[in-house]
């Protein structure tokens, strides 16, 4: 048996046009259920890490529509009757933060887009004095820790009179914001051909034109990554609107959520759960609908490569 | 002759200084003034309104000497910050090359939409989630050790000063659900079909072709993470504000906590700003560390 194969791979070596067929026999058909049972090994490894990672949210879920006496009874499991209304307890309370996130998050996010937008497409376009120091000046500020400004910016803020207005979570937004979306746009505004521009400028179009007809409507996929990204650092940001914001009815989703569970409603636990669940959904909802948009963008467009 | 043609193209090209305004006069108002703001405050008694006396270096004395909360909390930092940046980094790492290694496209796709759907989920939902995980009574984390049998073990995860910070760091447990593992598949799926061809030729298999050939080329990502895991790691707070308040005692107190407490709670606005000072150098160190020592791969692929 050794010698036979021995001398097969020495023959494989005097034979060079031999070498594609000698394995084929024995090897490659062993790898081949090697291999498949090396993916289901890969399959089940990753299905475990999505469970456990799914899990907290599969029991937020199922916690959601049970009672409170269902929820001690049968901790585990799912148990009919679903109690839905625990979600109409939990929007009455929850439905003026969401409604505060999504204001706030459109205005600063849809600043963001333009004021960074208009930066982007300079630094991306055009030389001029002091281009170096300025776009320095940008990058310089995603090394500024956020605690360092915290106390300064909120003594600012209060002295400028914006303290438990919706202007003190958007300005500061918009102005921290900015910063990496200018990284991202500028790269894509650059990618554009130029002859576009040109074409537009013979065409007698202004700078503003051409930046707002022909660079954003051109960049939308990569515009709604950056929405993305901004939502949802937004819809998270805990600590600022925490310092900033006294008044209830102005209060973000973060903190509102924080504090319900021991609020005065005094919530039950599927009532909490179900206050979580609503709390998550509009990002899901944002994800899915932007999705499309990001399809769209790819596959319209003049800039199929 | 030259200040001269600098300021005919400033006159020429004034529409650029329009569009870049706004951004600068965000930028100034809140995030340069208030940063050099810190700075100058640092060495002040400061209440943030009223008090305001120069104490020079008193405050950098006290956050080297005499601060031994400061001291604790910046040993939990450092003990939350490793175990994060390792779990942090391998398991994106490990489950992206599983996922590269996947030879259905189709289960790829899935897995990735899959993953990526806990980054949506709102940060403080998954807080408040595990701290109903750690919760004593109805607990998830005690209910499954009484339902096989360990009840024995369960305690109250986060008052208990001895498992607190432990508990902590195993929040978010397979530490997968991010766009981590979407950020290093799409490195792996940028190394040129070319060069895994090499490897193939060559018998690089597994762990040798990881060492030598995957890492070295995702290091820009690497980079990446470890850069913003430094920043998040030496300044949050997030999660010991909502969930222990620092406690029980100061078990699970942070360098950023100890700064808000400061700053909001004893009205040490000064003191609170140095506090802040340090972190922005050490980030300033580390990412500059970081830079120079942790050498990329990445000028070896292919512009394309």
């Amino acid at each position: 048996m050794t010698f036979k194969s021995g001398l097969s791979s020495a023959r494989r070596i005097r034979f060079g046009w031999a070498c594609e067929y000698v394995p084929v026999g024995g090897a490659i058909v062993g790898a081949k259920v090697g291999n498949s049972r090396v993916e289901l090994a890969k399959h089940v490894l990753l299905w475990t890490i999505v469970v456990l990672t799914f899990y907290p949210f599969i029991f937020m879920f199922i916690t959601s529509l049970k009672t409170q006496s269902q929820f001690e009874l049968y901790f585990w499991q799912l148990v009919r009757p679903f109690h839905w209304e625990n979600y109409v307890f939990a929007w009455a309370r929850v439905a003026p933060y969401i409604a505060n996130s999504i204001i706030v998050c459109a205005v600063a996010t849809t600043l963001i887009l333009v004021v960074s937008s208009m930066s982007a497409y300079v630094f991306a376009r055009f030389a001029f004095p002091l281009k170096e120091v300025l776009f320095y000046a940008i990058l310089g500020i995603v090394m500024i820790p956020g605690t360092l400004t915290l106390i300064t910016r909120f003594v600012l803020v209060k002295r400028l009179g914006l303290l438990d207005t919706r202007w003190v979570l958007i300005l500061p937004y918009v102005a921290g914001g900015q910063v990496f979306s200018i990284l991202f746009l500028r790269t894509f505004f650059a990618s554009i051909p130029e002859e576009l521009f040109e074409a537009a400028r013979l065409d007698g179009a202004s700078e503003f034109t051409s930046c707002f007809r022909i660079a954003i409507p051109l960049s939308m996929p990569i515009l709604s990554t950056v929405a993305i990204l901004n939502i949802l650092a937004q819809w998270n940001d805990l600590i600022w609107p925490l310092v900033t914001i006294t008044s209830e009815h102005l209060q973000t989703i973060p903190i509102g959520i924080a504090y319900f569970r021991t609020s005065i409603w005094q919530p039950e636990t599927g009532q909490v759960m179900a206050a979580y669940v609503l709390t998550s959904l509009p990002l899901v909802v944002l994800f899915f609908a932007s999705m499309r948009t990001f399809i769209e963008g790819l596959t319209s467009g003049a800039i199929k490569a | 002759m030259k200040r001269r043609t600098v300021r005919r193209e400033i006159e020429r090209k004034k529409f650029v200084y329009l569009f870049l305004a706004p951004t600068f006069v965000l930028l100034l108002l809140f995030e340069y003034y208030p940063a050099v703001s810190a700075v100058y405050h640092s060495f002040f008694d400061w209440d943030g309104f009223y008090v305001n006396r120069f104490i020079g270096l008193a405050n950098y004395r006290e956050i080297l000497f005499d601060d031994w909360v400061l001291r604790t909390s910046v040993a939990n930092m450092l003990k939350l910050m490793a175990f994060g940046l390792g779990v942090g980094l391998v398991m994106p790492i490990f489950v992206a090359e599983v996922l590269f290694s996947l030879r259905s496209i189709r289960w790829k796709y899935i897995y990735r939409v899959l993953l990526v759907l806990p980054a949506l989920i709102p940060g403080i939902v998954g807080m408040l989630l595990w701290g109903y995980i750690y919760e004593p009574t109805y607990g998830l984390a005690n209910q499954l050790l009484r339902a096989v049998g360990l009840g024995s073990l369960a305690r109250e995860w986060l008052g208990d000063p001895k498992v607190a910070l432990y508990a902590l760091m195993f929040m978010g447990f397979p530490w997968v659900g991010g766009i981590g593992v979407l950020i290093y598949l799409a490195g792996l799926q940028n190394i040129p079909q070319e060069v895994l061809d090499c490897c193939k030729l060559d018998g690089a298999h597994g762990i040798i072709r990881f060492f030598k050939v995957d890492l070295p080329l995702i290091m820009g990502q690497v980079k990446l993470n470890v850069i913003m895991g430094f920043i998040g790691g030496i300044q949050g707070f997030g999660v010991q504000l909502i969930l222990t308040k620092g406690g029980p005692g100061f078990a699970t107190m942070v360098p950023g906590l100890v700064l808000y407490d400061n700053a909001f709670k004893y009205g040490r606005m000064g003191y609170a700003s140095a506090i802040g000072v340090c972190m922005f150098v050490t980030i300033m160190g580390l990412t500059y560390a970081n830079m120079k020592y942790l050498k990329s791969g990445i000028e070896y692929q292919a512009k394309s």
